[in-house]
């Protein structure tokens, strides 16, 4: 069933259909539809789980943790600020080895103030031992929801989707509403191990020695990189189920092409426009889609990028005193392929400014004429 | 510490099945928190010293038996006081100065009244060898220095010179503020509660000697004030001019009197105020006097008020000079005007005349209601100055083994004055009988500084003769008021002045059982622990332990690390941080 839905409803309504039955979380700009959306269906009786109004994110958080250790599905939604917040308890969860899904509407952080798309929000969590995905819309959005559930259940590891401020959270798109038997095959009820158990009392987090904190983060780190071959696999499930599949990484048009454009999130449906232009005006550039940013999918991106001229990673965040992190984490992927393809990177779309066709066909004639690489990064900015 | 260190299973964290608790953090701390009970501004101003944080706790939780046995201790008259008193308690309501005064008078009231017909654990002191007491009149001083020194293990015997108990409260204060019923149901709980041996129709001086007291090992006057006072003018024995405690006494014992359409009274004490309502009552229209103005009226503010709401007018800076009849059988009273000039020795305001100012009025009848004596006939002369019976602060007559109170003694003539007198008394005979002297004592078990004393402390340490210092006095500024939630105070209903006017039934109706609940709960419990469990839920960490039911409390020392947490949340400052020496 098609509806017209946005981006945070799209995800509110993959919530309900995964059975959550606990969710925590505060409101804020601009994620506030999500918990609405869910406490409406709370008060309707739609949604049949409990809707926790924490005091703050970090507390949210904290609830999402002990309900997951019970053994139970959680959500949470968060942005901007709030996702600041919640910093602590997200090392928690992640050592706490808790499946809790969170949906993260990219907002920029303060100051100065503001409430617009920017990905440093979820980008700066990068270590916090969270798998991340980075959506391109309200239907990749709902269906990612759908997936991380079935992701981070096997690995014991926390996972959050990202969805842009206002690109993709609140404007509307047809989305494809999957029926809930088919979620229900998919997404069976949930057999975690109840690791909070009021019968058995135990104490979570004690202190440990160095090596066994090592020999868990170790475990930890084992079980991250086994995320890749996960998240391909569920993925591919999930085509063979719903008829929609997205990949770690797609590429589009690039097996012929000489300069590739790299992108993440909303940019790249502008992205895919423009590359057409570009190929209609004889130009071979190709497009190459980061979905899954943690664990980074390295092998995936070594063999889409073999053999390319030039790059341009295109980055809606600025690690400031370095530059944009997509960038960052894609040359440290390919610094061991033979050929070193010279790697460009592009701060485009900062603070929720527009980044239209115009601006990445811009990009891909700028690359085409360097010929020297350039260590720091080139920001787009209006004539 | 047992932790589970698991890799293989799906656990995959550590779990710690075991305690810390074999870690002592207590050790850290460099204070500890303390619980004192603090004196609350109320408890101090009633001049009995009544427990009302804690009687009000118990009535918060319905657990209005335990609450009327915390009165007990300190004020055999619930059930008249929370009728009658002028509750000062009210006014120093620490709760004034956040909305409005809890309230107190009310809740005594509903806690004597849902609870007269329970039994009560309350039990006498025993004595192999008791020593025997005299007390002399049944009124507030005398029932309480009875009942006082019976708990106290003492034989004691009550001589009243009527036929019937209760002295002021029952033949002085007309039935619509003190249903003659609820007197009676009290007494009754007092004499249940205390077996004193009592002898109604018993005169000291006429039925039994004064010598003959002699026999009992100590003696308590509370005789009252019950003699006429004269205006000392013309005309004042006319047969139209009546004498404000015999009207009372009359409508009281149940006689039918007519007085007439108009009447004057004279006087602005609350005499002047129950006769003005009372002839209300019985048909007239009054008219009080009174030679100075209404803020210097002695009488309870809310008999003032309810007199005026009543229809009781008032005529002030006036004092009358002559009285004569007139041909039409009315009276015609000719007045003084007063005005306001300097103060007096008590420092309250003189009233000097306005030279040449006279003015008259026509009425049916006068009621004189300008104060009462001491009637000092039957006692020696050696007990008696300024026409009042001498007593110390101990209230020791010269006669050493002669203790005095109540309204024939000098101090302020309200029924909780004359029940705090009774009950300091009975702990001064206590002392004498045991060889102490009270300098030790009373400032030990004072309650505040105005001059209250709590039996409870007094018995807290009577048989080691050791006892702790008094509990300092909570004010506004050391509560925490983050904690408490605005609202508004509940009054009584009242009859409507109609209704009111028709007889002499109670006037105030009392509280309903959710208005008694929620005026309890309003109460800030200043320095009373009332289980709120701030303490409980702030301790970041967990070592507070409380039981409301036991009324327990504790704190795990050695977990402790003194961060006085439990202090700072503490709305009622009942928490206090010690410093480790």
């Amino acid at each position: 069933m098609k509806e017209f839905l946005t981006g945070n409803h799209a995800v509110a309504r993959a919530v309900r259909l995964c059975r959550t039955p606990l969710i925590a979380a505060y409101p804020i700009t601009p994620q506030t539809p999500i918990y609405e959306k869910l406490s409406e269906w709370e008060a309707s009786g739609e949604l049949k789980g409990i809707m926790m109004r924490t005091e703050s994110e970090h507390s949210a958080m904290a609830a999402c943790i002990a309900a997951s250790l019970t053994g139970v599905r959680t959500f949470t939604a968060t942005s901007s600020q709030g996702i600041a917040l919640m910093h602590e308890m997200l090392h928690f969860a992640a050592g706490c080895r808790v499946p809790v899904v969170m949906a993260n509407v990219n907002r920029l952080l303060a100051a100065p103030w503001g409430f617009w798309a920017d990905q440093l929000d979820s980008l700066s969590q990068r270590d916090t031992g969270w798998i991340q995905l980075y959506c391109e819309n309200g239907q990749e959005a709902l269906d990612s929801v759908i997936q991380a559930y079935k992701i981070a259940e096997q690995v014991f590891l926390p996972a959050m989707i990202c969805l842009e401020a206002f690109f993709v959270s609140h404007f509307m798109e047809t989305v494809e509403i999957p029926d809930q038997e088919q979620v229900d095959r998919f997404l069976p009820p949930l057999n975690l191990p109840h690791r909070f158990d009021i019968d058995k009392p135990g104490y979570l987090v004690p202190v440990v020695p160095p090596e066994l904190y090592r020999k868990y983060k170790h475990m930890a780190q084992t079980s991250m990189n086994s995320v890749k071959e996960i998240a391909t696999r569920v993925d591919r499930e999930f085509r063979e189920g719903f008829g929609r599949g997205y990949g770690n990484v797609e590429p589009m048009m690039l097996e012929d092409a000489e300069i590739a454009i790299v992108t993440a999130g909303s940019i790249t449906s502008t992205a895919r426009i423009a590359i057409k232009t570009l190929r209609e005006q004889g130009h071979r550039v190709g497009l190459l889609k980061i979905r899954l940013f943690r664990p980074f999918p390295v092998e995936e991106i070594q063999q889409a990028l073999v053999g390319k001229k030039k790059i341009a990673v295109i980055d809606r965040n600025i690690s400031l005193g370095s530059g944009g992190i997509f960038c960052q984490e894609l040359r440290a992927a390919l610094v061991h392929s033979s050929d070193h393809t010279l790697t460009f990177n592009y701060i485009a779309g900062v603070g929720g400014t527009d980044v239209d066709p115009e601006v990445i066909e811009k990009i891909a004639l700028d690359v085409m004429n360097r010929r020297e690489p350039i260590d720091t990064p080139i920001w787009i900015m209006e004539d | 510490m047992d932790i589970k260190y698991d890799f293989s299973s799906e656990l995959v964290i550590p779990i710690s099945y075991g305690s810390s608790e074999a870690i002592e953090t207590g050790k850290w701390g460099f204070e500890k928190p303390e619980t004192a009970f603090m004196t609350a501004p109320c408890q101090e101003v009633c001049p009995a010293g009544n427990p009302i944080p804690q009687f009000l706790y118990f009535a918060g939780e319905g657990r209005y038996k335990e609450a009327v046995e915390a009165i007990l201790k300190e004020n055999p008259f619930p059930g008249v006081c929370g009728r009658v008193c002028f509750h000062p308690c009210e006014k120093d309501c620490n709760r004034i100065q956040y909305d409005e005064a809890v309230s107190i008078s009310a809740m005594e009231r509903y806690i004597f009244d849902v609870t007269s017909n329970q039994h009560l654990d309350i039990h006498p002191l025993s004595h192999a060898d008791s020593k025997r007491i005299a007390v002399v009149g049944s009124g507030p001083a005398g029932l309480s220095a009875a009942y006082f020194l019976r708990l106290l293990g003492y034989q004691v015997t009550l001589f009243e010179a009527r036929k019937e108990l209760g002295g002021v409260m029952r033949w002085g204060i007309p039935e619509y503020r003190l249903p003659k019923a609820i007197l009676r149901k009290e007494i009754k709980r007092i004499l249940q509660l205390s077996a004193i041996d009592v002898k109604t129709g018993m005169r000291v001086g006429e039925e039994i000697s004064f010598e003959e007291l002699n026999r009992f090992d100590a003696v308590f006057l509370s005789p009252g004030a019950g003699l006429i006072l004269s205006l000392g003018i013309e005309g004042e024995d006319l047969k139209k001019v009546w004498i404000g405690g015999d009207v009372l006494d009359r409508i009281n014992s149940g006689d039918k009197i007519r007085m007439g359409k108009e009447i004057i009274v004279i006087g602005g004490g609350n005499t002047a105020m129950d006769v003005a309502r009372s002839a209300l009552r019985l048909g007239s229209r009054v008219t009080v006097a009174y030679r100075r103005t209404r803020s210097e009226m002695p009488a309870i503010q809310d008999e003032i008020q309810e007199a005026e709401e009543e229809g009781v007018r008032f005529e002030f800076l006036l004092q009358p000079v002559k009285i004569s009849l007139l041909k039409n059988k009315k009276i015609r009273v000719k007045f003084q005007r007063m005005r306001l000039r300097g103060r007096d020795h008590n420092n309250r305001p003189k009233a000097i005349p306005v030279q040449g100012a006279f003015l008259t009025r026509d009425a049916d009848g006068l009621i004189k209601a300008v104060g009462e004596g001491v009637d000092l006939s039957w006692i020696p002369e050696t007990l008696a100055r300024n026409s009042l019976i001498d007593v110390n602060t101990s209230f020791i007559t010269p006669h050493p083994k002669i203790f005095a109170g109540g309204d024939a003694i000098d101090q302020p003539r309200t029924i909780v004055t004359a029940i705090a007198s009774g009950k300091k008394a009975a702990i001064s005979i206590d002392l004498y009988l045991t060889g102490r002297t009270h300098d030790d004592v009373f400032p030990k078990i004072r309650v505040g500084n105005r001059g209250a004393l709590s039996m409870e402390a007094y018995l807290s340490g009577r048989d080691d003769r050791n006892w702790s210092e008094p509990k300092d006095v909570v004010s506004y500024p050391q509560l925490n008021t983050l904690y408490f939630e605005h609202s508004k105070r509940t009054n009584m209903c009242k009859l409507d002045r109609h209704q009111a006017l028709k007889s002499f039934s109670e006037v105030n109706l009392g509280l309903t059982t959710d208005e008694a609940r929620l005026s309890a709960l309003r109460c800030f419990s200043c320095g009373t622990c009332n289980y709120c469990f701030n303490c409980y839920f702030f301790c970041p960490e967990g070592v507070i332990s409380l039981d409301p039911l036991h009324r327990t409390k504790g704190v795990d020392l050695d977990h402790c690390k003194g961060c006085g947490t439990c202090a700072k949340v503490c709305p009622r400052f009942v928490v206090h941080m010690k410093g480790l020496s």
